[in-house]
């Protein structure tokens, strides 16, 4: 197990795109050390922030976090990387497999663009978590997110592909989706903003928009896939399918294929 | 040319020397405002650039609202004389629009070109109500014949769908980008089976010209910074308000050299301020007024009516030194302190 200690918080944003196991299996403890991390003109490096203890292994461990440390886990490809403290922007965006697990709370745009593997916030998550940055066609493309606590605004935005489990969610959670499921404890107001197609599962939620339509409480064979998919990761979630949630049909402002279900 | 350091009053060599020593010393300064000419912008480009600066504009907010949608699916827009000339049907998406002149001359005019020459224009209003961008979809949803409950949309989307022209006026920082989509949205479905585009209405700001210079000089838009020496582009980072907020900024460098009004965060840290009229002194710690462009000195802006940079002679000529010509002396002070820093 490699392990980065924080030695104080950080004096600029700094940026861990190039810091994940497979990375520094390949460097010796000096070669780690000058990994350039800073993002102003003073060039910091891994070793001027960080106490650094390599071991090759595929597990790295950041203790001590801070919510100016951006991209952690970014492009992570195998491995597992924990994160005993917070986080900044684009946390494991563009994550192809792996692990990451954050013990605190983790900036806007957490996931997004991950096409695999497994991110875990057991804190808050910002706004945009699992969703498109700017510019970007998709945001959550395949990956597992779950958030433990609650979620900023746009949660899931324009995702396409892939699993969202949070206990809260705020605004426009879901919206623009294009594929994937997200499973919510709550949601805030206009769940599902302008999305194509995908799912939702709430337990609740503010203001519904008007371009939603109900369409029963049904009792289908694709709930109880659902719910057992969602078991493995969170029981609580899993019971929200478990009975005759309400079905409701949105958005008709564009194609209309996506679905809303709110547990009874 | 009137100067102050920490209310001070001073000369112009004793108040640049003060800005270059505030943003040669910054870890991550700011450049924020832009409302100003082109040359200015550009210089504020190239300090940026030497320093490790990031850029943001007056409107930055409003702009990425409008870039962020075009940079998912397009836009379809049209001119003010466009629409003037062409339009049979009006739509006004929110309240802000409803205070432009054009407005005014869309009421008083009708087509004279194309199609649609000589019949009535119609000028239809969507209320913003509870949520403008949940409006709009309302709205869409009824253009595409899924919904048809809400008479007043019902009404709306029959004119658009039935024009020969139809032009939507919106203001991006009113709708938002999400909502902006929508509306872009609602504009392609109706361009299927006719015609209709929309118009954006930018305010007197001289953010058109910021993103325009901003493309030219490094390929993105505003916000963007160059602490890693290449520009790296990242609304959300390099959002000025944001960097003020967090504490990330450690000094700014705040350009107006048309009328706008100072954020509050900028007396929170060390900054530098070139503004026009009677400046305020303790607005920064250094405060240098410059000419205004098109009134005391001359300067290409943008004109929102023809949709170009255009050059405004000085209306009133007045002894100011335009903002580019202060920007270049700091920037020349920066170079001095850097080689003296090497030196020693």
């Amino acid at each position: 197990m490699s392990v980065l200690t924080l030695r104080e918080a950080p004096p600029e944003r700094l940026d861990l795109l190039h810091v994940n196991p497979l990375a520094l299996s390949g460097l010796s403890q000096a070669e780690a050390e000058r990994l350039p991390v800073g993002t102003s003109r003073r060039g910091l490096t891994l070793g001027d922030c960080f106490t650094v203890t390599l071991d090759g292994s595929d597990t790295l461990v950041i203790a001590g976090g801070h919510e100016r440390l951006d991209r952690v886990g970014a492009a992570l490809s195998q491995g597992s990387i924990r994160v005993e403290g917070d986080v900044g922007q684009r946390l494991g965006a563009g994550m192809a497999g792996g692990s990451l697990t954050v013990t605190g709370n983790a900036g806007p745009f957490a996931g997004s663009g991950a096409t695999g593997g497994t991110i875990t916030i057991e804190g808050d998550a910002g706004d945009h978590a699992g969703g498109a940055v700017h510019a970007a066609k998709a945001g959550l493309d395949g990956a597992t997110l779950v958030i433990r606590g609650s979620a900023g605004d746009h949660l899931g935005d324009s995702m396409r592909r892939g699993l969202i489990v949070v206990e809260r969610a705020g605004a426009f959670a879901g919206a623009r989706m294009i594929a994937g499921t997200i499973a919510a404890g709550s949601v805030g107001d206009h769940p599902g903003y302008g999305m194509r197609r995908g799912t939702l599962l709430t337990g609740g939620h503010g203001a519904l928009m008007p371009t939603f339509v109900e369409t029963g409480a049904l009792d289908l064979v694709y709930l109880r896939l659902l719910a057992r998919s969602l078991r493995a990761v969170s029981p609580r979630h899993a019971d929200l399918a478990a009975g005759t949630p309400r079905r409701y049909s949105g958005d008709l402002a564009t194609i209309g294929k996506g679905e809303l279900w709110v547990a009874g | 040319m009137a100067a102050w350091v920490k209310g001070g009053a001073t000369d112009a060599d004793g108040a640049v020397t003060a800005a270059a020593a505030i943003l040669s010393a910054a870890r991550t300064p700011v450049f924020a405002g832009l409302n100003a000419e082109v040359a200015a912008i550009s210089a504020a480009y190239r300090l940026a650039g030497r320093i490790g600066a990031s850029v943001d504009s007056l409107g930055g907010d409003a702009t990425y609202a409008e870039l962020g949608a075009l940079s998912r699916v397009g836009a379809m827009t049209t001119t003010p004389a466009e629409v003037i000339g062409r339009a049979d049907a009006v739509l006004v998406v929110g309240d802000a629009p409803l205070k432009t002149p054009l407005l005014e001359t869309l009421r008083a005019t009708q087509p004279s070109r194309g199609r649609a020459a000589g019949a009535a224009r119609a000028v239809h209003h969507l209320a913003a109500g509870a949520s403008l961008p949940v409006a709009i979809a309302h709205l869409r949803a009824h253009a595409r014949g899924h919904l048809d409950s809400d008479p007043a949309l019902l009404t709306i989307a029959r004119a658009l769908a039935g024009a020969l022209y139809g032009a939507v006026l919106y203001e991006p920082g009113e709708v938002g980008a999400p909502g902006i989509e929508m509306l872009q949205g609602l504009v392609m479905d109706l361009n299927e089976a006719t015609r209709c585009f929309t118009l954006p209405l930018s305010g007197a700001d001289q953010d058109r010209a910021a993103l325009q210079v901003a493309a030219w000089t490094t390929g993105q838009a505003i916000r963007t910074g160059f602490g890693r020496r290449v520009p790296e582009h990242d609304p959300w980072r390099f959002d000025a308000g944001r960097l003020a907020a967090s504490g990330e900024a450690d000094a700014a460098l705040w350009l107006a050299s048309l009328p706008a009004p100072a954020p509050a965060w900028l007396s929170g840290l060390p900054s530098v301020a070139l503004v026009c009229g009677e400046a305020d002194p303790g607005a920064a710690e250094v405060v240098i007024q410059v000419g205004e462009p098109g009134r005391e000195v001359g300067g290409v802006l943008w004109n929102a009516g023809r949709a170009a940079l255009t050059y405004r002679a000085p209306a009133a000529p007045a002894e100011r030194p335009s903002a580019a010509a202060i920007i270049e002396r700091i920037a020349a002070a920066v170079v001095e302190r850097d080689a003296a820093r090497k030196d020693s």
